[in-house]
């Protein structure tokens, strides 16, 4: 049979074969091990029409549930936030929407001047001179950092806090397994979660490439040490490399101006979409001395002047870091990025603009503090389990009882509890990590108070 | 000398990666030929090792240990080969600030770094003088 979407008749694909000299098609996947190949057909319902598949589709659908009809509490690396439409909307010219690796400057002005005000923003929201294009997300930016920092050093070790989220670790440990960078963890204080500054301080030597950390933390709450730990990284000529939900930026210091040379980041909360995940934007910004700039992975668009000086053009810049030109040498082997996303981030801050998101960071962080506050009222929970200031998340602790049996409970009255901690610090007993942003309404918090008010009383 | 249209130096020893190296007493001197930076075209960053770094001499197959570093023009890389085996003491740090002048004095000012050598003279022996160097450019053109 000819497919219908398949153009190439039986003859068609018979006389291919002849001319490379093969009899069967399955000849071409002699290199795949007899025994992992399938030999039966795909295990696929039979075909259907048209309007069958409109209505099992639809029927798969109707077993989402929006935000608003079941509020969730999850973050943890990905947050919830409102896209605006007017994001939507200029993101979605087909200018933007369709166009892939646009760097070439004679027919990619508008997107390559998008990605420079992109950078521009970020350099300015992180505090430091220089950020990509982007990259994939921030375990991917974090993997980067930590290659750079051995390049622009020379040394091969890399120190990570315990505190920090554990798939981020794991694409971290699969970067450096290659050129065999060391991680090195330090631990923190039981009671306030700070990083262990004394335990840091012994373990930067002279073959430290970076001292990591990330704020707010991967558990909510600010390190507030950041000049003591900048000082420790720095007296032994290691970079200091910060992770940041851009986010908290409306409300604290930039790291730049706490002596970060290096700011990663989630640049998803920026106008993108949560979508189940994916797909995410990186971000990447360092100081602007040419050592590092010179070893910085990713893109790079600049701005320059056309032959008469008279009007502004943009390009990519310092290309010969790149896999195209460098080869195997080149500072990374991400040639790409997130340029639509890149392109949203841009278009979101540029509308909120500063006060804007100061405004949002303030939302976001008294939605927390509230939810802490009424959590607390409820007995057999305590929130949060550290005592430092929180940003938009914090850790709320079962003190009778599991999180699975809370969220189980939160879940049968319409509400999404926290992420279960249980798998990524065993050591923290029965703890979830719980997000609020500017979508929480009052409603949305009191009911989940009232619903895990319910859940323990019920279990007693 | 000038047959090649390049200048070549004579009094230095040459690699076939276009690499020149001067006797200084107990160290060597090491830099790019005129050929290379001609190549190159407008050089605008140079990576310099760092100081205190074992080299090893250039042979086939290269390998990392053998890098001293790169020349980096518009549009193109180009590794620096070490010509001889040793220990970093000295690098250009003019270089930094002003790059281009690997393009204007390839054999004086733009010097690349200074190398305590293992032994100058059995390795010696690998690398050209001026006029096989002259004569290996005649026959690449």
């Amino acid at each position: 049979m000819v497919h219908p979407y398949i153009p190439n008749s039986r003859e068609t694909r018979e006389s291919m074969l002849r001319e490379i000299g093969l009899e069967d098609i399955d000849e071409l996947f002699v290199d795949i091990p007899a025994e992992i190949r399938l030999k039966r057909r795909l295990n696929l319902p039979s075909t259907m029409s048209e309007i069958d598949v409109i209505n099992h589709v639809r029927a798969i659908l109707s077993k989402n549930r929006s935000f608003t009809k079941m509020p969730s509490f999850l973050g943890g690396g990905v947050w919830p936030h409102h896209v605006p439409p007017h994001v939507r909307q200029i993101v979605r010219r087909s200018e933007f929407l369709t166009s892939y690796t646009p760097y070439q400057p004679e027919t990619s002005q508008g997107m390559l001047q998008a990605l420079f005000e992109y950078q521009s923003l970020i350099a300015e929201l992180v505090g430091l001179d220089v950020a990509n294009a982007s990259m994939y997300d921030w375990a991917t930016s974090l993997g980067e950092a930590a290659l750079m920092c051995a390049r622009v050093t020379g040394r091969s070790k890399f120190i990570v806090p315990r505190i920090i989220s554990k798939d981020r670790l794991a694409v971290l440990k699969n970067y450096v397994a290659g050129p065999s960078i060391e991680l090195v963890e330090v631990g923190y204080h039981q009671e306030s979660g700070q990083l262990n500054v004394g335990q840091l301080d012994d373990k930067v030597d002279n073959d430290t490439a970076g001292v990591y950390i990330e704020n707010p933390s991967y558990l909510g709450f600010l390190e507030t040490q950041v000049d003591e730990i900048a000082e420790a990284a720095h007296r032994r000529g290691a970079l200091f490399v910060v992770g940041v939900n851009p986010i908290s930026l409306g409300l604290l210091k930039a790291p730049g101006d706490y002596g970060a040379d290096i700011v990663i980041g989630e640049g998803q909360p920026l106008g993108n979409h949560v979508s189940f995940g994916g797909p995410t934007l990186g971000i990447f910004a360092c100081r602007g001395e040419q050592k590092l700039v010179r070893q910085l992975p990713g893109r790079l668009i600049g701005m320059t002047k056309t032959l008469d000086g008279k009007t502004h053009g943009f390009t990519m810049v310092l290309q010969t870091r790149e896999q195209h030109i460098r080869r195997e040498k080149a500072t990374s082997n991400i040639c790409s990025n997130e340029a639509l996303c890149a392109v949203a981030a841009a278009i979101y801050l540029v509308t909120l603009g500063p006060n804007g998101l100061r405004e949002l960071a303030e939302v976001c962080a008294a939605n927390a503090s509230y939810l802490m506050g009424r959590l607390n009222e409820v007995k057999g929970l305590k929130a949060p389990l550290f005592k430092s200031p929180h940003f938009n998340e914090f850790t709320l602790q079962c003190t009778n009882g599991s999180v699975e049996h809370l969220n189980a409970e939160l879940l049968s009255q319409g509400i999404h509890g926290g992420k279960s901690l249980r798998r990524e610090f065993p050591e923290l007993g029965e703890v979830a990590l719980l997000c609020t942003t500017e979508l929480h309404t009052r409603e949305n918090l009191d009911s989940l108070v009232e619903a895990a008010k319910k859940a323990m009383e019920g279990k007693r | 000398m000038k047959e090649s249209g390049y200048e070549v130096r004579e009094g230095l020893y040459y690699t076939r990666e276009h690499e020149w190296v001067r006797i200084e007493g107990e160290l060597v001197r090491v830099g790019v030929t005129e050929y290379a930076q001609d190549r190159l075209g407008d050089v605008v960053y140079v990576e310099l090792p760092v100081i205190g770094r074992r080299v090893k001499q250039l042979t086939e197959p290269k390998s990392r240990d053998m890098e001293l570093g790169a020349v980096e023009s518009v549009k193109a890389v180009s590794t620096v080969y070490s010509p001889i085996s040793g220990t970093v003491k000295e690098v250009n740090t003019s270089l930094q600030e002003r790059p281009e002048i690997i393009n204007t004095s390839p054999y004086d000012e733009g010097w690349i770094c200074v190398i305590s050598p293992d032994d100058l003279k059995k390795e010696l022996k690998a690398l050209m003088d001026a006029k096989a160097y002259s004569e290996y450019l005649k026959k690449i053109e």
